[in-house]
């Protein structure tokens, strides 16, 4: 087998010894006290923005905004699973699915606030990692990423089954949500506040935005503190991280635990907002979609993930909108088809010329701008120079 | 610091991101709702009604793509041809109707996302499939949206907004298998494969009411799911069973191998088809007459029962030549399907609630909604079962049209009979 | 018991055709550490391109099986060489794995644009004839899919054993900048393997659509059945693959057949993973994989 040269920094491979090193964030997210001061004044202003939003958009462009709100959730969850502690997990479509039923059995069945099914939601969902957890102990790398598959499919499977829980293969209505007779998002009601409408969607944008906006600040807060270094090490080396006292179990449960619990809260607002769901919804497509969503995005970061969801989850709907697209079938390209084959051929050149997605790219920028300074290649993010016959191409020079 | 600024760029580039998606549909998306200010100051108007310019608009949520995309992008060519037809010939009372496509694969999850981004345009909306439509179904309720499903479940009928064309499903089943074993003498043991969703169930209805007459027996029930490629499973439950038929409410993509499997394993029973388990590319490569014949085509010709929602192409009913002449006209690529023969006739039938509401001064949503209680008898030429909308709760029609398959005919459907009705339809209703 | 006879028979064909989809697999990962997930939108394609060549443009069919394999292979190939090749030295992985999930969407909706959505005839020479024997049916599309399968894994078996490219495969495989050092031509191994795997996905393509299948839209998914197979074989073994792929056809067929229903409907969709998680419990490497040393 391969041997390692033994250095500390983070080596590029080829052939990543399964299990250890099957994801490489980019560089992870460092602690750095000088990074504080006028970062968070750009995510301020990105975040009035996204409130401003839902004025400037039509509706089927809200419920785009809705669905890309929530799904970030989602995304933001398996960011700290994959991204952070490097456990490739293809199995989130299962717990957004236990999410949504959760949802449905608390909230519809037995008449639950959507203040309490909400979290619920979350917590059952995360009580399904904690049992799935364990699996990352014995597996590593492809092989968990496959068990994972697994998950979906006998998720789905039990979804089927369990008829009076999730409607077997018919489906069943999922609540909607309904915080007081004033606040109530059922179709149709509407919110005024001091002579502005918010709609059904609208609501919906509002509370994904709030719960996203906890998400994030949980979630980067996270990555600063010794739980999440110590993910970061399991990611990078695992053997190095547990001689040096990192405790693989609870770091590898904690994380299964964090990436569920927001799937879950994912998966309940998305049934609700969507109201209906089927066993089938769950599948293998979705979870590929919110790995797509952390890759695009960048991995190993804290906002990569939420720009990875306005790309996965609100390109295709951009595209099927062109105006040049026909929307009238028979004869041509339909526009499912082809706003699949431009999102798959923009997946692959992005990540071809950026494969460490938006947040590699937006590092790179003011570097080229020339607005940088001597920064080692690995305090940059870079990967370490390697002699193979294709690392001679001279943009690869920074 | 450098730290500072890949925040900056971000968010920039977030709100860049943002604004493009924003930008990404221009101004196609606004709604007329505006033109209120009524030329023809008598008529009221609503959601996807043009005063201005005697527009009414019909919302479609198809399937094009996804394993529906056959019988989809057929009926959708019905409609076209339909549409382009009444407004030639001048629209109706002058008002012209203009068609806003989304294709929503059959999956019920887009079906929801594109009615969200249609709603507001549209006066009335033509839904494809049963689980689709179930999924937008209290929407369209709380909406008041008059919607003119592409399926033909049982459900339908108790709900005043929806406008079903044709006989359900489970109607359907029971009539035929009523038929098959009062006229046709076939041996009463009964085996069914259905869909694994609302499509499928209603089927199964079917087959249970009509176990309580004519000593008919369900011996065996095998559920399939969407996408599945193997049928052994189904089928050796059929066989050990003894089932003599064999009913299949499935889509093409499961008829094809469930015959070709059971044939595979030396067992013919005889077949009765639900409508959308049957496609003309079954028989031949591209469902031409004289195209290359499919592997399964002698075992479905043996003895297949197919219950239709439609006459068969070409058949002598006195809305044929209309129907045949616009097809020539407009579609003359569209092979002959029975997706085009019911959707034309569907769309037809929508025509004909917009004019009742055209008469009453009416085009909001409560007025078509009211027009669809009360426009009572629709004929559509015999292309379809005469249509009976009443304030009543019940099915459009409970008669059914049962074809026989034949490999020698245009379209492969020769008829057997129509206007066959069972004992079993009370119960189902 | 003549049931689970024609059980075992169909079980074995199908296992045949995974096992070929699990050698594509395998070959690339193990030249690469990349799993192609575009295998199943590539089966799809060779598929579809095979009917449209026979049954459209009238070409005899096995000639449109070649000219699907060269076309396939050709573009395995392109694919390797101009995209993933650049981006494989940068990490992370998954990236890479990511890019070939770009392709597979790109490509099924693709051939749904391309050739339509309706299932279409396959054309081949076979169609629905039969062979009777000991009151056990024996399509001859699955007879001549256990004969094909035998003889590419013959075929691959000398290539991998007794050539210089085999050779150069496994070398790559054990130790990519060795390899390079010692001169093998890395970029060439590498695209060798993405020839492969499209040759061997047409083949699949293929099979996977006799009767009493045809093309049709679902085929992409049925590479995803394989992955059970390569784990339970073990990832990176070509042994591993071929028993992983047999068991996992003889367990879905046996499941299906006899489908108990007290485990639920449809039991048998899954019985390939619930044998793959108890295969990793004992071996958390599949049957024939390695574990790897590590090393501080």
């Amino acid at each position: 087998m391969v041997t390692e040269l033994g250095t500390t920094t983070v080596e590029t491979r080829r052939q990543p010894l399964p299990g250890t090193r099957s994801t490489h964030g980019s560089g992870g997210v460092r602690a750095d006290p000088s990074r504080r001061g006028r970062a968070p004044l750009g995510w301020g202003g990105a975040w009035v923005l996204a409130v401003l939003l839902p004025f400037w958009l039509s509706e089927g462009q809200l419920s785009t905004a809705t669905f890309i709100v929530i799904g970030a959730i989602g995304a933001l969850g398996l960011g700290v699973l994959t991204g952070f502690a490097g456990q490739v997990s293809l199995g989130q479509a299962f717990f957004l699915g236990v999410g949504a039923y959760t949802a449905a059995v608390l909230g519809a069945d037995h008449g639950w606030n959507a203040v309490l099914w909400i979290p619920a939601a979350g917590v059952v969902a995360a009580m399904f990692g904690a049992l799935i957890g364990p699996t990352a102990l014995r597996l590593r790398g492809l092989y968990l990423a496959i068990v994972t598959i697994g998950l979906v499919y006998i998720g789905q499977n039990v979804f089927t089954n369990a008829t009076s829980l999730t409607g077997g293969p018919e489906g069943r209505a999922l609540p909607t949500v309904h915080f007081a007779n004033w606040l109530d998002f059922s179709a149709g009601n509407t919110l005024n506040l001091g002579g502005l409408t918010i709609d059904h969607n609208g609501l919906y944008y509002y509370l994904g935005l709030l719960l996203l906006s906890l998400s994030a600040l949980f979630v980067w807060n996270l990555s600063r503190t010794r739980t999440g270094r110590a993910m970061q090490a399991v990611r990078e080396r695992e053997l190095a991280a547990s001689v040096l006292g990192v405790n693989l179990a609870r770091t590898k449960v904690t994380a299964f635990v964090i990436s569920s619990f927001l799937a879950g809260v994912s998966g309940a607002l998305y049934g609700s907002f969507i109201s209906f769901a089927q066993p089938g919804d769950w599948s293998l497509t979705i979870s590929i979609q919110y790995l797509a969503a952390i890759i695009v995005g960048g991995m190993g970061t804290v906002m990569g993930p939420i720009l990875g969801s306005i790309v996965v989850f609100g390109l295709p709907d951009v595209i099927q909108n062109l105006s040049f697209v026909s929307q009238n079938g028979g004869g041509g390209l339909s526009a499912t088809d082809f706003a699949s084959i431009v999102y798959g051929v923009l997946i692959i050149v992005f990540l071809v010329v950026q494969p460490e997605g938006l947040m590699g790219l937006a590092r790179r920028i003011p570097r080229r701008l020339g607005c940088s300074e001597g920064s080692m290649p690995e305090q940059r993010g870079d990967p370490p120079r390697r002699m193979t016959a294709a690392t001679t191409k001279p943009e690869d020079q920074q | 610091m450098t730290s500072n600024h890949p925040r900056r760029v971000l968010a920039l580039v977030a709100a860049a991101a943002l604004a493009l998606a924003a930008c990404g549909t221009g101004g196609s998306s606004k709604s007329s709702s505006a033109a209120a200010s009524a030329k023809s100051a008598s008529i009221t108007t609503g959601p996807g009604v043009d005063a201005s310019t005697k527009t009414i608009t019909i919302g479609n949520i198809g399937a094009i793509t996804g394993p529906a995309a056959p019988l989809g992008s057929a009926a959708l060519s019905g409609t076209k041809t339909a549409i382009a037809a009444i407004n030639d010939a001048g629209g109706i009372d002058g008002w012209k109707l203009s068609l806003l496509f989304k294709d929503a694969g059959y999956v019920p999850q887009r079906h929801v996302q594109e009615y969200a981004a249609i709603n507001q345009q549209i006066a009335v909306l033509e839904s494809f499939g049963s689980p689709t439509t179930k999924a937008i179904q209290s929407q369209v309720d709380a909406a008041k949206l008059v919607t003119a499903p592409l399926s033909w479940d049982s459900a339908w009928s108790k709900d005043p907004i929806l406008a079903p064309v044709g006989t359900p499903y489970a109607l359907d089943i029971a009539n035929g298998l009523h038929y098959l074993v009062t006229v046709k003498h076939l041996a009463p043991k009964v085996g069914i494969i259905y869909q694994n969703d609302e499509y499928g169930a209603d089927g199964l209805r079917g087959a249970m009411a009509a176990t309580k007459h004519d000593g008919i027996k369900l011996v065996a029930k095998a559920p399939e799911n969407l996408g599945d490629t193997s049928f052994t499973a189904q089928v050796q439950k059929m066989k050990a069973a003894g089932a003599d038929i064999v009913v299949i409410t499935a889509l093409p993509n499961a008829t094809g191998p469930i015959v070709g499997t059971a044939a595979s394993l030396g067992y013919t029973p005889t077949y009765l088809l639900q409508g959308p388990s049957w496609l003309e590319p079954l028989m031949t490569a591209t469902g031409a007459l004289h195209a290359k014949p499919t592997p399964i085509a002698d075992a479905l010709a043996k003895s297949t029962y197919v219950m239709s929602f439609a006459t068969p192409w070409g058949n002598n009913v006195p809305g044929m030549p209309a129907m045949l002449s616009a097809w020539r006209h407009y579609a003359p690529t569209q092979l002959p399907s029975i997706y085009f023969t019911w959707a034309y006739a569907q769309t037809r039938v929508v025509a004909a609630i917009l004019k009742k509401a055209i008469e009453d001064g009416d085009l909001s949503r409560a007025g078509i909604a009211k027009a669809r209680l009360n426009v009572g008898a629709i004929d559509t030429g015999g292309l379809t079962p005469t249509v009976n909308y009443s304030p009543q709760p019940g099915p459009p029609s409970s008669s059914s049209i049962i074809n026989q398959i034949d490999a020698n005919v245009v379209g492969f459907l020769k008829p057997v009979a129509s206007g066959i009705t069972s004992p079993a339809d009370s119960a189902v209703s | 018991m003549t049931q689970f006879w024609q059980l075992l028979f169909e079980g074995f064909s199908l296992g045949c055709v995974y096992a070929l989809i699990a050698l594509a697999f395998t070959v690339i990962y193990r030249s690469s550490g990349v799993i192609n997930f575009a295998q199943g939108a590539m089966l799809l394609a060779g598929a579809y391109v095979i009917s449209w060549l026979t049954v459209n443009e009238g070409v005899p069919f096995f000639g449109a099986v070649a000219i699907a394999i060269v076309a396939l292979a050709l573009s395995g190939v392109a694919f390797q060489l101009l995209l993933l090749r650049r981006v494989a030295t940068q990490r992370p992985i998954f990236a890479v794995v990511m890019i070939t999930i770009g392709l597979g969407t790109a490509l099924t909706s693709g051939v749904d644009a391309v050739f339509g959505s309706s299932t279409r005839v396959l054309g081949d020479p076979w169609g629905s004839t039969a062979l009777h024997a000991a009151g056990l049916v024996f399509d001859w599309v699955k007879l001549w899919a256990i004969v094909f399968v035998a003889v590419v894994l013959a075929a691959f078996y000398v290539l991998d054993r007794h050539s210089r490219y085999g050779l150069a495969m496994r070398a790559t495989a054990s130790d990519e900048e060795a390899a390079l050092a010692v001169g093998i031509p890395v970029a060439r191994v590498q695209a060798l393997t993405w020839a492969i795997a499209g040759s061997l996905a047409v083949l699949a393509g293929l099979f996977l659509s006799g009767y009493p299948s045809s093309p049709n839209p679902s085929l992409g998914e049925s590479a995803l059945t394989a992955f059970p197979a390569i784990i339970l074989g073990g990832l990176g073994s070509p042994v591993g693959a071929v028993v992983g792929g047999i068991l996992i056809g003889l367990i879905e067929v046996l499941a299906q057949g006899y489908d108990p229903s007290w485990l639920g409907n449809n039991f048998y969709e899954i019985a390939p993973y619930i044998v793959m998680i108890g295969v990793l419990l004992a071996k958390p490497y599949g049957l024939f994989g390695v574990r790897p040393a590590e090393r501080l």
